[in-house]
């Protein structure tokens, strides 16, 4: 229990540390290597926390993300290692008031509910079990949720590609 | 509890952090991180309330899976729109894109 307390707590600080540094640094490229330090200090967290399967599923969906994401960086910015020191931002004093009221409102609540019992971990389902479980509960009482996802999935997909490409009449105009 | 309580702190600590990111980045892809890192701690609270609180009831795994289908949707629906834009205007800074205000 002591030890699963220490890693939550280092991998929560890890994780709060990177996210800092995304907003911190002028380069973009190294904003989202932050990013995907701080996504997967989070799925490290998962796995302290005995979530094994979500922990996992977290460190390879955000991995692939955030390359992804760092790529885009590459291609958009004029200057994604800020050697420019370019200054990206506005309204600070008003976002860093908002932010923090937020993070305190948010952390004061956490504190001052009363959580009741806590379950013990000898209480808890194996990894085994846990999967086993997720995929009764996805097969059964939330497969309308999951059908749904999967579908808005697929019209995200056709609507991003449809926004992406050029479509023909820009073509033909910017050729003429 | 302790252990509940250190969790549902990192998730405030990141959803602050998070939020000031969205506000005051000019960028859209930087806004977009700004989102993913509010998502984040949603996801934090989810496995922590999951773990201590209801261990037995695995919709809260599920709805773990939503949030990430979430991240994902707003990443392709984002990276499309941020496309359109740098293709239309050759930028994807948001402070150029006043036409866009109602």
């Amino acid at each position: 229990m002591i030890l699963q307390t220490l890693a939550v707590a280092f991998f929560g600080l890890v994780a709060v540390w990177f996210s800092i540094v995304v907003f911190r640094t002028k380069s973009m490229v190294r904003s989202a290597l932050a990013l995907l330090g701080a996504m997967v200090a989070l799925g490290l967290l998962f796995l302290a926390l005995e979530a094994e399967f979500l922990g996992v599923l977290q460190l390879m969906m955000m991995a692939t993300e955030m390359s992804v994401m760092a790529i885009f960086m590459v291609m958009f910015m004029m200057d994604p290692g800020g050697l420019g020191q370019m200054e990206m931002t506005h309204q600070k004093k008003l976002s860093l008031v908002a932010g923090i009221v937020g993070g305190l409102v948010a952390a004061l609540l956490a504190l001052l509910v009363d959580w009741g019992a806590l379950v013990q971990a000898q209480n808890l389902d194996m990894p085994e079990r846990q999967n086993y479980n997720l995929g009764m509960e996805i097969m059964g009482r939330s497969m309308l949720i999951f059908e749904t996802a999967g579908v808005t999935i697929l019209v995200s997909m056709i609507a991003g590609t449809l926004l992406a490409i050029v479509s023909r009449t820009q073509t033909t105009e910017g050729q003429e | 509890m302790i252990t509940l309580i250190i969790a549902l702190l990192v998730g405030a600590a990141l959803f602050g952090i998070g939020l000031y990111g969205v506000l005051s980045q000019t960028n859209l892809v930087m806004i977009m991180m700004g989102v993913e890192l509010m998502l984040g701690a949603a996801l934090v609270n989810l496995v922590a309330f999951w773990r201590f609180l209801h261990p037995g009831a695995y919709s809260g795994q599920m709805f773990f899976l939503i949030i990430m289908v979430v991240m994902a949707l707003e990443m392709v629906v984002g990276f499309g729109m941020a496309l359109a834009r740098f293709r239309a205007k050759g930028s994807v800074e948001m402070e150029e894109a006043v036409e866009l205000k109602g």
